[in-house]
């Protein structure tokens, strides 16, 4: 009889998948023990979770990859950067849920969706494996089904969380699919394996591969939310409560693109060509759809959603050039996103009018004078994701463009160009709400000193990082040397 | 000789009026006028003691040569900034900051009560910033920087009073034909990188001879010259606009708009300097090509002789004197021409202080007399301001170069070198305009010296209660001016001993470059030592002068009828110079006329017609608009419509690479 040895794996590495799961569930459990007037303990539990984590990955982070879990599992700098995104973006997810569901019954459930969707996301950015990914991906989208239906009793909330979930589904199945194609040519789920598969496979693969590549791809770019496959987003926006919104435009996406540069790199090097061809087309299919569909919103939660997909389309460029500076871009791109994308969600809940949120674009009149900081701030984050130099923004676009630009698609940065331009206008459109029109309806914010820090934070980010982005797109590149 | 002089001390050369500037730029609305006017005074007065103190050390031999920080590098383009301080710099700040100062003061009593007091004070703060990076600079890119920040200054200061239309045309019009300029100036300046590879002066200078020697030469049109020519071409070009010199002289007289201590800082003493100090600065460069130099020389020759023919004629008592300031910067352009720069720089400095002394005065002259300009209806004013009547004497003494006064020194000084240079029909042709320019500019510096101060009184009726003597923050800056005109002079000739041959004993050492063989200064001394009469040469400035004062005596200390009758019996020549030799006639006829109807057909037929209705409105928007309205058609709610697209997504992307093979 051979004698099966079944050594106790690495699980240094996990410490902080670990210590979320483990937060979750303590953090559901507790909650039940909490009263009423308590309940906010728990969101300042899941926002220590965070700060925790954030901390437990630093200490973690090396230049070096580790794998653990028998390749299940990799740690590298680029799983770690991506993983402070990430609570960044829970962090604040949290903060402006604060306020925002202070009524809401059940909110220990809440933040602990949260973390777990966190988790998956996680797990998403350290997947060295098509089971790891899978596995990640999922738990990460059943969070957030549920998130966006949250309000059960508002009709559009659970609409939106039923379309997401139908459509959620048929992607997952396409991904599956995808993965079943590169499986059956290669025989493994190992993205590196994969990929010197894919590179010695016979021609008579090649019909599969083309299968396996494209129902990848649409499976991820759902995630994404790329064109075609965007169609739940603004719905899905819409829908959700506003501070699940700004959760689902930060984390997902950053888990999504990461998953997006792995497999890129590792598993499809071989079929470059093929690849690119598809990814330009659906660029600029992405560009067109959000920067387009955003001049005719009215309602600023749609329009973000618009905006989001743009700005996926624009961070797509870096995964097209497919060089460092490219995926060091996608990240950069995260980045500055992640701070100006929370901070105007951040306005958008803190301005209120007779108790109901304003979400309509013409609920910003005159918002300048009333609270000149609050336009202020907004003011920046607009310009920020407009593109306007010397804001953060302007750097994110500018790092793709040149990263596209020097993997020679000149043609396609410039299609980026006119695209930005046509994006100024709706963004520059809500300025001139808040800055030129007559205020109709009397405001009445929602004041919290927590909500106020994140504005403030998040509009120092936006123009500190627009000065001075010099550290971030080092340490952007830093995080991606690992890949490629 | 080597010793270093203190980094923290020159950055706070320039730093300190910055900081006035910006402090009673951002915050003037908050602050009194008295506290506006003080920070800034207290700036630049702290600039020009520094600057008198680092002058004192260069007397001893220190000097500085740094890069502080780079502030753009973009592949094989270095731009750093630094400066590079020796004689030729030190002379500048002092003389920059010192004039400044006067003139800070002497705008307290100048700008009481304009409702722009706070702007006006934070504008010269920051122009005086600009002209000191301007000097200290150590590389191209300063004097760039430098260059077009004086001249922004200048643009805004000229139009300091925005309401009036005049003030705004001429404001344009300088900035529009100093844009002529400052094109061949970026020219040149580029031109410098492209052969060079850098932009610093030391690493260029150092690189000049071995360049020349390598011969290279382009074509620029049909012109195949050396490359050091065009350079240096190109870059006389850019000071050709920033010095007034003929034909982008239009300009000067036009900014007298701009409220006189303007016209006294910036259009006399220090930004219109800046062509001469940048020709100075660089003679490294412009010694190693003849055509340069001739074209320098030839050109303020033109200059210095045309716009004194038109000083002798105009009624405006500013004008007289812009006039004058454009030929006395033509004087200083054929001392460089002639290859005599540290004469050049030494009637710049001394044309400063009783340049800025003329127009401080004539600005007392024209507050007392209720903001009229006109010399016409002056007269007799010496009985109402006698401070200003002294002051404005010496003044007057000193531009027409009688001795003991600045002007006499250097003048003389630049005339005798042309003299001497041997520079063949070029340096002949400078030698008798500056000779001639003499008598000229004896002739109307006194014509508006006595139309004002003397003559009969034609002041009209209800200015004459009017008629006082300047406040004493006015007057005492003029009498600290007064001082500096009368002895500047005899100061640089006989103390610094500019005059002199051997660099070991001028005060210019090695700070400007000339060669032995054109070195006019080394000539003149042989020519002085040696026997037989060069009285012509030497007094020859002199007695023209006197000639000048006292055909001007003759006519106008009295009033005569010897005026009239000159203009009617040349009347032809009278209104030719009245009018200016026709230049803005000219120019409008052939450039602005033109370029504007240029401009309106392309705004119409261009910009109006295919652009914003074909292009715009047909073109982008209706596009946008479509595509937009497609887009939210698609957006329908229905989940297998969307499910419907991502299945059609997926097969079109299949489709295409089934296709493709």
């Amino acid at each position: 009889m051979t004698q099966v040895t079944f050594p106790l794996p690495d699980v240094i590495p996990l410490i902080p998948e670990m210590f979320v799961a483990v937060m979750a569930m303590a953090i559901l459990l507790w909650d039940l023990f909490l009263p009423k007037e308590r309940k906010q303990w728990s969101a300042y539990a899941a926002m220590a979770t965070c700060a925790v984590a954030a901390a437990l990955t630093l200490k973690l982070a090396s230049p070096d990859s580790v794998n653990a879990f028998y390749g299940f599992f990799i740690l590298d700098p680029f799983a770690s950067y991506a993983k402070l995104l990430i609570y960044a973006g829970t962090f604040f997810g949290i903060v402006l849920s604060l306020d925002y569901m202070k009524d809401e019954p059940n909110t220990g459930e809440y933040y602990s969706l949260m973390l777990f969707g966190t988790l998956g996301m996680m797990l998403m950015t350290s997947a060295p494996n098509f089971v790891t990914l899978y596995l990640g991906l999922e738990l990460m989208a059943l969070c957030t089904y549920v998130l966006v239906g949250y309000q059960r009793d508002v009709l559009r909330s659970s609409e939106a969380a039923l379309k997401y979930f139908i459509l959620g589904s048929l992607a997952s199945g396409f991904l599956l699919y995808g993965i079943s194609f590169i499986y059956g040519v290669t025989g493994t789920f190992d993205f590196a394996k994969a990929g010197i598969g894919i590179a010695h496979a016979g021609a008579d693969a090649h019909m599969a591969l083309m299968l396996g590549m494209v129902f990848l791809l649409a499976g991820m770019c759902f995630k994404v939310s790329i064109a075609p496959f965007h169609m739940w987003t603004p719905d899905a926006y819409e829908g959700a409560p506003t501070p699940i919104t700004a959760f689902m435009s930060i984390g997902p996406k950053v888990a999504g693109l990461v998953i997006f540069i792995r497999v890129l790199a590792d598993v499809l090097p071989a079929l470059q060509v093929d690849y690119t061809t598809i990814l330009t087309w659906l660029a600029v299919l992405t560009m067109a759809v959000g920067n387009l569909a955003a001049i005719a919103q009215r309602n600023i939660k749609r329009m973000l959603a618009y905006s989001t997909i743009g700005h996926i389309g624009f961070a797509m460029l870096g995964l097209i050039a497919a060089n460092a500076d490219g995926y060091a871009g996608v990240l950069v791109y995260l980045t500055v996103y992640l701070f100006m994308n929370m901070g105007a969600f951040a306005i958008i809940i803190l301005m209120r009018r007779e108790g109901i949120q304003g979400e309509l674009l013409d609920d910003f009149a005159g918002l300048s004078r009333v609270r000149p900081g609050y336009a202020l701030a907004m003011g920046l984050f607009l310009f920020s994701l407009a593109g306007i130099p010397f804001l953060g923004g302007f750097w994110a676009k500018y790092v793709v463009f040149i990263a596209v630009v020097e993997a020679g698609h000149l043609y396609l940065a410039l299609t980026a160009l006119l695209f930005s331009a046509v994006g100024a206008f709706y963004y520059l459109r809500v300025i001139k709400y808040i800055y030129f029109d007559e205020e109709r309806v009397a405001f009445d914010f929602a004041e919290s000193r927590l909500m106020q820090a994140t504005v403030a934070v998040t509009a120092i980010a936006v123009v500190a990082l627009g000065l001075f982005p010099g550290p971030m797109i080092d340490i952007c590149k830093a995080a991606i040397s690992n890949i490629i | 000789m080597d010793t270093m002089l203190s980094t923290t001390e020159l950055l706070a050369i320039p730093a300190l009026p910055l900081a006035a500037a910006l402090i009673v730029g951002l915050f003037g609305w908050a602050l009194k006028e008295k506290v506006s006017h003080i920070i800034c005074i207290a700036g630049v007065v702290g600039a020009a003691l520094l600057s008198v103190h680092v002058f004192m050390q260069v007397l001893d031999g220190a000097s500085f040569y740094g890069n502080f920080w780079t502030w753009m590098l973009s592949g094989r383009f270095v731009v750093p900034v630094g400066m590079m301080i020796d004689q030729l710099t030190v002379i500048m700040m002092m003389t920059v900051t010192i004039v400044s100062a006067c003139v800070h003061i002497y705008t307290i009593g100048y700008m009481h009560g304009d409702p722009g007091y706070t702007r006006f004070f934070s504008y010269i703060s920051a122009f005086t910033f600009s002209m000191l990076v301007l000097v200290m600079g150590n590389s191209f890119f300063t004097l760039f920087f430098g260059w077009e920040a004086v001249g922004l200054f200048s643009y805004l200061l000229i139009g300091f009073w925005f309401k009036r239309e005049n003030a705004n045309v001429a404001a344009m019009k300088a900035f529009i034909v100093n844009r002529v300029g400052d094109f061949g100036f970026a020219i040149g300046i580029l031109a410098v990188w492209y052969y060079f590879g850098t932009v610093e002066y030391k690493e260029v200078f150092a690189a000049v001879p071995q360049f020349v020697s390598q011969g290279d030469s382009l074509h620029f049109l049909s012109w195949q010259m050396d490359a050091i020519t065009f350079i240096c071409i190109a870059l006389f070009i850019g000071a050709m606009g920033k010095s007034a010199q003929v034909p982008l002289h239009v300009w000067l007289p036009d900014s007298m708009e701009g409220p006189t201590p303007i016209s006294a800082l910036i259009h006399a003493a220090t930004m219109v300097t800046a062509g001469v100090f940048m020709v100075a600065r660089l003679s490294p460069m412009f010694e190693f090509s003849e055509t340069a130099l001739a074209m320098v020389t030839v050109v303020g020759a033109i200059t210095a002789w045309l716009c004194a023919t038109i000083g002798l004629v105009q009624n405006d008592i500013k004008r007289v004197i812009a006039y004058s300031t454009c030929s006395q910067l033509g004087y200083m352009f054929v001392a460089c021409g002639v290859s005599a720069y540290s004469v050049g720089i030494f009637h710049l400095m001394t044309h400063a202080y009783f340049k800025a002394l003329l127009f401080l005065a004539a600005g007392s002259v024209i507050h007392a007399v209720m903001a009229d300009q006109d010399i016409r209806r002056m007269g007799q004013l010496r009985k109402y301001m006698p401070a200003t009547y002294i002051t404005m004497l010496i003044g007057a003494l000193a531009l027409s170069g009688i001795p003991p006064f600045a002007g006499f020194w250097s003048k003389d000084l630049i005339i005798e070198a042309a003299a001497v240079r041997g520079m063949g029909w070029v340096s002949e042709l400078a030698y008798w305009s500056v000779l001639t320019g003499v008598f000229m500019t004896a002739f109307y510096t006194f014509r508006m010296f006595f139309l004002t101060f003397h003559n009969s009184d034609r002041v009209p009726e209800e200015t004459r209660a009017h008629l006082h003597e300047s406040p004493k923050v006015i007057t005492v800056p003029l009498m600290i001016l007064a001082i500096g005109a009368a002895v500047a002079g005899w100061w640089g000739a006989n103390i610094l001993n500019i005059p002199g041959v051997e660099t070991a004993n001028n005060f210019f050492g090695n700070s400007i470059f000339v060669m032995e063989a054109h070195n006019p200064l080394l000539r003149l001394e042989e020519v002085e030592h040696s026997a037989g009469g060069h009285f012509w040469l030497e007094y020859g400035a002199l007695v023209l002068a006197l000639a000048g004062m006292a055909t001007a005596w003759f006519m106008y200390f009295r009033e005569t009828v010897y005026p009239a009758r000159l203009a009617a019996t040349f009347s032809g020549v009278h209104r030719f110079l009245l009018n200016k030799w026709w230049f803005d006639e000219m120019n409008w006829k052939i450039f602005i006329m033109p370029a504007r109807n240029f401009g309106t057909f392309l705004w119409k037929k261009g910009d109006l017609a295919m652009i914003d209705r074909g292009l715009i409105h047909g073109g982008i928007i209706g596009g946008v608009i479509a595509g937009m309205n497609r887009m939210r058609a698609a957006q329908t709610g229905m989940v297998y419509h969307y499910a419907f697209a991502m299945v059609i997504g997926v097969f079109v992307l299949l489709t295409y690479l089934v296709l493709k093979g």
